[in-house]
């Protein structure tokens, strides 16, 4: 991020639908070369900001800046801005060739020149031989890749990807996530990237933005917006945890002390700026969670013991359900090479106080697992 | 872009509306109530004698029947000659389906005068039809098919059944095979399958086609025209002698306005049939 | 099985049948035209071509031909420009009272011909353009735009519309966008919409024979006014005409654009 100015920035952005406040006071700024990710579920208003930053849609107010420069009234054809749109929109009229050239042909290259430039990114996509089919030819991790072609071939200065990889098999997704990564860092593009689903957010990107109802919930690094979480949504979208309330019983240098509604207690890591007294939400992932035979020795500070009431095995997990002594019960997730645990086994869970996310305020009372 | 310039893209078709057709057709209302005088023409004054006529006058109220009449039996000649083919070219595999479609078609595009010459060469008194009769046996005297109801039915059945076709291939076309096969496996024989499921769920296309054969015969002139001759009148034949012979534009609009207000409520009234059922006309 | 059977035969001759009543006419016609006999009969006594060198040698059809064929161009040109832009402000933009305006374009689809015809009539004599060729071309756009719009909204129905952001965002313009990826996606409506158009123009006898001013005529109308008169073979001869062409412009259409999906 550093000084530099940003690649593209959004100031404030809003848009209605009718009543419908689709997008409220959105800012963001991407770095050069930066792959930023908009993550939330569908109707988050992540496509719609998308959209605005594309000039598909009029923002009822607020700035999009593109290298410094106003853009927010400039028309979408003026932007030089590359769109790769979840449905490809390949032209089912022109051939492979023909798609990859159209945006050139329209900023007036020669014939000459587009041709190599054509084959050129055609090859980097790895569809050199595929060049005179028409899309409808084309299987959709082909189609995928010519759209990626398209977008990219008049070098634009930031690259829009809308939900691009929603529509191929869960094989050919993992493949292309691994694709358009190597080809990001290799072009140096910086990219906006669309998507409703959290892993995809994660592997691909420098910084995650999650967005909720028209608002951006927060923004960082994958690790730092997965292990903690700003919001309690955050803390729901990404992963999976078990979620209670509570109230802050102590606030010492070591720890915090949060007794949860019920019984319990659990000691979280230092949280300065949380008062005794305080309502608060507890999050634990469940992979955080050690699970082990009862009378297993250890030191960590939170430690129960527990009943397995439901065991499933998963490959590269087995996922437990476990009930306390007061009757609560945790989902956990144990490594898939673990020796698993038997229904109605007694058993031990336990975690570390670093493994404790602690949310002000309480607002969603559930407490069982999300 | 998006949104606007939508008004700008629609304003020639609008204009050509309201300039060529409603504006038109709606001037033909104060007309109706202008008299007529022989040899002076349209006065200034006002009268509805031009509808009273209409509906007590026997003379008009026997063409205003016979229109009915014509449309109610072009309706159901069309409906059972045409439900059989509309349910082959919807269920047909065969892979000439698309031409033998194009081959309903085609007497759609053929000229209607063109279409009414054949019946007239084939309903006169020494026409193929009457040849065919008495080569048979069936007649010894020649039968007359032209200038009476026979030869109008025959003529605008054979004009609208492509119509009634090509709607009702739509509706059994959308009619899920598995709804059939569901009620024969219930128990029901073909015929009540039929009866009872595919039938009913064609309702739409039999309401829709129905309704524009019986406005498209009540509307027609051409056919009516070449096949009744000047004396055997209908609602539109009546019209065009009063606008070209008789020059009684008044009495011709106030035909014109009740020809007009019937197609208009036998749509307005399909509408409302159609969404009480709660299908699509 | 063979209850089944049965029936599948019964339903084929039915069908058989009722493409023969079809046809019948169309036949009928095609055979007199040959005969030479100075009456019509069927079938004909003898053939002979000279029904049709009648016909191309009178003046009065060539011109009624020509003038059919100009009316029912111009009005196919005017009904597409405005069916065109109409259909499209209809799928794609948010229009107030959408379904409004697409049930005006449609309105004359089921609208009594004749009624059309002596309203225009009276109204063309009150704005004193009666008798002109514009005031006829509109009659008849009014009559053949609810064709184009049917066909042409049926076309741009299939068609994405983010291929049109897709090529905006790749730099062209609105009308490039246009130009370059929906027209040439929605051509097969547009044929078919044309194809319609012109034909139901130039077979229009109840509009085109309340407005036809001196020296204007069109076939259709000139041949209901010959039949009026009596009956010749010479009028089987230029129906005759009309049925190869109608036949060979349908075939062609189905061929190329596949035009039973626009009926």
């Amino acid at each position: 991020m550093s000084g530099a100015t940003p690649a593209l920035s959004v100031r404030r952005l809003r848009k209605s639908f009718g009543a419908v406040v689709a997008v409220d006071e959105v800012s963001l700024d991407a770095a050069p070369g930066e792959f930023l990710s908009l993550l939330g579920p569908s109707g988050c208003g992540k496509s719609t900001v998308l959209r605005m930053v594309a000039g598909l849609l009029p923002p009822d107010a607020g700035q999009v800046v593109l290298a410094g420069e106003d853009i927010t009234r400039v028309a979408v054809h003026r932007r030089n801005l590359g769109l790769v749109f979840q449905s490809y929109a390949l032209f089912p009229h022109m051939t492979v060739l023909e798609n990859v050239a159209f945006g050139l042909r329209r900023r007036g290259v020669g014939e000459a020149e587009l041709r190599p430039r054509v084959e050129r990114m055609l090859e980097l996509v790895r569809l050199g031989p595929l060049g005179a089919r028409h899309p409808r030819e084309l299987s959709g991790g082909q189609q995928q890749r010519v759209a990626l072609a398209r977008a990219l071939v008049t070098e634009p200065r930031v690259l829009l990807l809308d939900e691009p990889l929603s529509n191929l098999d869960a094989l050919l997704r993992d493949e292309m996530r691994v694709e358009l990564k190597r080809l990001q860092e290799r072009l140096g593009t910086t990219m906006i990237f669309v998507t409703h689903d959290q892993a995809e957010a994660l592997i691909l990107s420098d910084r995650v933005v999650v967005m909720q109802g028209g608002r951006v919930e927060q923004v960082g690094p994958p690790e730092e917006v997965y292990r903690r979480p700003a919001t309690p949504f955050v803390a729901r979208f990404l992963g999976r945890a078990n979620f209670f309330t509570g109230t802050v019983a102590g606030a010492e240098a070591g720890g915090t002390v949060v007794a949860l509604d019920g019984g319990l207690s659990v000691v979280a890591g230092p949280r300065p700026g949380l008062t005794p007294g305080q309502r608060v939400q507890v999050a634990i992932r469940q992979e955080n969670i050690r699970l082990g035979p009862a009378g297993a020795a250890s030191d960590r500070a939170n430690r129960f013991a527990a009943t397995v009431v439901f065991h499933a095995f998963a490959g590269q997990a087995h996922h437990y359900v476990v009930q306390l002594a007061d009757g609560r019960e945790l989902e956990v997730a144990a490594p898939g090479a673990a020796l698993p645990l038997a229904r109605g086994a007694p058993a031990v869970i336990e975690w570390g106080p670093e493994d404790v996310v602690l949310l002000a305020g309480s607002e969603s009372g559930a407490g069982g697992p999300a | 872009m998006t949104g606007g310039r939508g008004g700008g893209l629609l304003l020639p078709a609008i204009l050509l509306l309201l300039v060529a057709f409603l504006l038109p057709v709606g001037l033909m209302v104060p007309t109706s109530f202008r008299p007529y005088v022989p040899l002076v023409g349209i006065t200034n004054g006002f009268t509805i004698g031009y509808y009273t006529r209409l509906v007590t006058d026997s003379y008009y109220l026997e063409i205003i029947g016979r229109t009915l009449a014509l449309g109610l039996t072009v309706t159901l000649s069309t409906l059972v000659l045409g439900y059989p083919m509309a349910f082959f070219l919807a269920r047909t595999r065969s892979r000439w389906r698309n031409w033998l479609t194009i081959l309903v078609v085609f007497p759609l595009l053929l000229n209607l005068v063109v279409r009414t010459f054949g019946w007239i060469a084939l309903l006169a008194q020494n026409g193929l039809v009457n040849q065919a009769l008495q080569a048979l046996g069936v007649v010894h005297e020649p039968v007359k098919l032209l200038f009476n109801f026979a030869g109008l039915l025959i003529g605008l059945t054979h004009i609208f059944l492509p119509f009634m076709v090509l709607v009702l291939i739509g509706p059994i076309q959308n009619i899920p095979r598995d709804v059939e096969d569901a009620a024969r496996v219930l128990g029901a024989s073909w015929g009540s399958a039929f009866l009872r499921v595919t039938l009913p769920l064609s309702a739409p296309g039999i309401l829709s086609g129905s309704i524009l054969v019986f406005v498209l015969t009540i509307s027609a002139l051409v056919t009516p025209r070449l096949l009744g001759g000047p004396t055997y009148q209908v609602m539109s034949t009546l019209i065009y002698d009063e606008f070209l012979q008789r020059l009684n534009w008044p009495a011709g609009s106030a035909e014109a306005v009740l020809l007009t207000g019937m197609v208009l409520a036998l749509v307005f009234f399909s509408g409302v049939l159609a969404r009480r059922t709660g299908a699509r006309a | 099985m063979t209850a089944a059977r049965l029936r599948g035969w019964l339903l084929r001759v039915w069908v058989a049948l009722v493409f023969a009543f079809l046809m019948l006419p169309v036949v009928v016609i095609a055979l007199a035209s040959f005969s030479r006999t100075s009456y019509l009969t069927v079938p004909p006594k003898g053939v002979t071509l000279r029904w049709f060198g009648a016909v191309l040698g009178d003046p009065e059809y060539v011109h009624a031909i020509g003038f059919s064929l100009s009316l029912a161009l111009v009005a196919t040109v005017g009904s597409l420009a405005a069916g065109v832009a109409a259909s499209y402000a209809l799928i794609r933009r948010r229009v107030p009272g959408g379904a409004l305006v697409s049930a005006l374009l449609n309105a004359p689809l089921i609208f009594p011909g004749v009624v059309v015809g002596v309203a225009l009539l009276q109204f063309y004599a009150l704005v004193h353009v009666n008798g002109t060729l514009a005031g006829l071309a509109l009659a008849h756009m009014v009559i053949t735009v609810p064709y184009v719009v049917r066909a042409v909204m049926a076309s741009l129905q299939g068609i994405d519309p983010e291929l049109e952001s897709a090529a905006r965002v790749l730099g062209a313009s609105g009308p490039v966008a246009f130009f370059t990826v929906t027209l040439p996606l929605i051509r097969p409506g547009i044929a078919a919409g044309a194809l319609f158009s012109f034909i139901v123009s130039f077979d229009n006898v109840p509009v085109s024979i309340f407005l036809l001013g001196a020296g204007q005529m069109t076939l259709p109308v000139k041949i209901f006014t010959a039949i009026e008169y009596g009956v010749d073979p010479s009028i089987a001869a230029v129906s005759t005409m009309l049925i190869a062409l109608t036949g060979l412009g349908l075939a062609a259409a189905e061929r190329w654009i596949g035009f039973h999906r626009f009926v």
